[in-house]
């Protein structure tokens, strides 16, 4: 083990510290007893809240701003690929030179989105009104992690200290700002799964019209 | 009657600066720590998960009819989310405490609390429309509803919606209409169906026991607009309902559930539970009121911390099944007109109330027209939230309003109908600043209006 693959891995031990914390301090807190009787399926509530509610034809803060959507899903995407690909390379494992090619491409898009929405959130006046230094930070954070994982993968091992340091300086700052909704995320949606499930709302009902 | 109807329904909007109406004061640290101590009073992970959840994207700013209609960007849901978030990072939250302007913490302070009041109280119908379309999930209308709670326990809830609360806390019904006087309108509702011809056995029964239905009524019914009783009444007799008003506890609605009292909302609730109890009714049917629906159906419960030893439904439900079961029989060339529905957020968006207004709207309206958009996403009226109330913030209201006439205008349709006296208020402002030259009514009105008796 190298030295800043040890710093990679005390940043993830406290990162799972902290999401452990956050997690624990939610379920320790319960939810409330809710004493009015139930008119819809809380289960199909919770399913639709995950699913048929995420899609951009019914989420108005999606089908309004499909350009920002779309980045936002790449984004994603493009860290979950990243997360994914430095427990890899972690273990060592090379990859053939099309795939890396092919891996660093997609990094590249899913960081320029990022690079986008973070250029949005500078230049749009309700947005940059709305944010707090946390937002930039988190957004630099992750967008250097994909832009370094990407490098990592077709230029050897030139960037490898770079990347675990940047996927580091990323662990250690999840428990503390916004990107904590990883976690909470998951927790919102069942949470508005369930209140609108127990009253019927959601799932809808298909045929609104008469 | 005319008069007191127009002074009640059609004034034009004030222009009242709101700052001038709250008199500035110096919080205590007694009534700050009160307000604080409302995050870690029982809101559980619910509370948790949505303080926590907001990424700032600011996507939610369309969804809400005070960004749509006026552009500006203070009136973005996810700011007042930020607004209570940022309370509570500063007090529980290691960022917050340590490195606030890193998470952009905040002090409860009379800044705080005078933006808290501004744009939870004056710029908020807790409509939910920014809940559902929120890119994470987060219940802002919840945390909204969790600032007016900490500015209620610091004595901040404006003076125009606390007056009303104060009035129900009083006397039972938040317009304080004396007994006698509600007693005499229901005796000349009665006398007034007795002269038509098909209700001349038809009756408003008072404080009757054992009787299948406890009805309830917006006192704005009494108040102002008798005649949306006796619609109900003649609902009531075709369908040979056994029902009863009471004297002393009708008032559906609880206008506490808005400004954030839970001890007051509490009490109001626990009357009508009382009530039905003293009656000895088996349903309470909730009369046309989307907010006063939801704080019995859905919050009360949990206001007093055990089920309903009843059945509760809502008018709509009950016009419905009445329908269904062919007890009433409505005129299908009654309205020739087109007709649209304005949909209840609180009725319909947080109530689940969404296709029984549709269906019976569909037995006798031979032209119906939707809005767009319609049911769950339907936008509010702008008159929710206790928006009504708080006169001080007529000038804000009726800029929100040109959302809801744009939606009916592009309808063509020539009367609106809507579930809620509250939006048939809001509506009927609407109708008259924007000179939408429609008419507009309630469910119950519209279907006693094509009874077949």
């Amino acid at each position: 083990m190298t030295w800043y693959t040890v710093f990679f891995f005390i940043a993830f031990l406290v990162c799972m510290a902290g999401l452990s914390f956050h997690l624990l301090r939610l379920l320790q807190s319960g939810n409330n007893m809710d004493y009015a009787p139930q008119s819809g399926s809380i289960t199909a509530g919770i399913r639709y809240s995950f699913t048929g509610a995420m899609s951009p034809t019914k989420k108005e803060s999606a089908f309004l701003h499909l350009p920002t959507y779309s980045a936002g899903i790449i984004y994603h995407l493009g860290t979950f690929l990243s997360v994914l690909l430095i427990f890899i390379l972690w273990a060592d494992v090379i990859f053939p030179a099309a795939l890396s090619w092919g891996l660093a491409s997609f990094l590249l898009v899913s960081a320029l989105c990022g690079i986008g929405i973070l250029l949005k959130r500078m230049i749009k006046k309700g947005l940059r009104e709305l944010s707090n230094p946390d937002d930039y930070i988190s957004n630099v954070l992750v967008t250097v992690f994909q832009l370094l994982m990407g490098l990592t993968l077709v230029s050897g091992k030139v960037f490898t200290p770079w990347l675990f340091i940047a996927a580091a300086l990323l662990l250690f700052y999840i428990p503390l700002g916004k990107l904590k909704h990883l976690l909470y995320f998951f927790a919102a949606r069942w949470q508005l799964g369930l209140f609108y499930g127990r009253r019927g709302v959601w799932p809808p009902i298909k045929n609104q019209k008469p | 009657m005319e008069e007191a109807i127009n002074k009640f329904v059609l004034a034009p909007a004030e222009v009242v600066d709101p700052g001038s109406l709250t008199k500035r004061r110096k919080l205590t640290q007694g009534e700050i720590n009160k307000a604080l101590k409302v995050f870690e009073n029982g809101g559980g992970a619910k509370l948790l998960t949505h303080l926590n959840s907001c990424v700032h994207c600011g996507l939610c700013a369309e969804s809400c009819i005070y960004y749509k209609a006026t552009g500006d960007d203070r009136f973005t849901p996810a700011r007042k989310v930020d607004l209570v978030a940022s309370v509570y990072r500063r007090y529980h939250t290691f960022a917050g405490k340590y490195l606030p302007s890193l998470v952009s913490a905040r002090d409860l302070n009379e800044d705080t609390a005078d933006e808290m009041v501004d744009l939870l109280f004056g710029a908020c119908t807790m409509c939910g429309r920014c809940t559902m379309h929120c890119s994470i999930g987060v219940d802002i209308a919840y945390l909204v509803k969790t600032g007016r709670t900490m500015l209620s326990v610091m004595g901040m809830v404006p003076a125009t919606l606390q007056s009303t609360v104060k009035a129900a806390v009083d006397t039972g019904n938040n317009m304080g209409i004396p007994t006698p006087e509600f007693v005499d309108t229901l005796k000349w509702m009665e006398d007034e169906m007795m002269d038509e011809p098909g209700t001349k056995d038809a009756r408003i029964p008072v404080d009757a026991k054992g009787r299948n239905i406890l009805y309830t009524l917006n006192p704005r019914e009494p108040k102002f607009f008798p005649l949306s009783i006796s619609a109900m009444a003649k609902i009531f007799y075709a369908a040979g309902e056994s029902w009863t008003l009471s004297s002393s506890m009708y008032d559906i609605t609880n206008y506490a559930y808005f400004s954030g009292n839970q001890d007051e909302a509490s009490l109001i609730a626990k009357r009508m539970w009382d009530e039905m109890d003293k009656l000895d009714a088996s349903t309470l049917v909730l009369a046309e009121c989307g907010h006063g629906s939801r704080a019995l159906r859905w919050e009360s419960p949990n206001y007093l911390h055990k089920t309903f030893p009843f059945k509760v439904k809502t008018s709509v439900e009950i016009i419905a099944d009445y329908l269904h079961d062919g007890k009433i029989k409505l005129d299908r060339e009654k309205f020739k007109e087109a007709v649209t529905l304005h949909d209840p957020c609180n009725l319909v968006r947080s109530g689940g109330i969404c296709m029984e207004q549709r269906y019976i709207l569909n037995e006798f309206i031979k032209d119906f027209r939707e809005m767009t958009p319609c049911g769950i996403d339907n936008y509010c009226c702008g008159g929710g939230g206790g928006q009504l109330a708080m006169s001080e913030y007529n000038e804000r209201r009726m800029k929100t309003a040109r959302v809801k006439a744009e939606q009916i205008r592009k309808t063509g349709a020539k009367i609106v109908v809507s579930p809620c006296h509250n939006c048939v208020d809001q509506l009927t402002q609407i109708n008259f600043s924007f000179k939408l030259n429609v008419q507009i009514k309630t469910l119950a009105e519209l279907v006693a209006d094509a009874l077949i008796l």
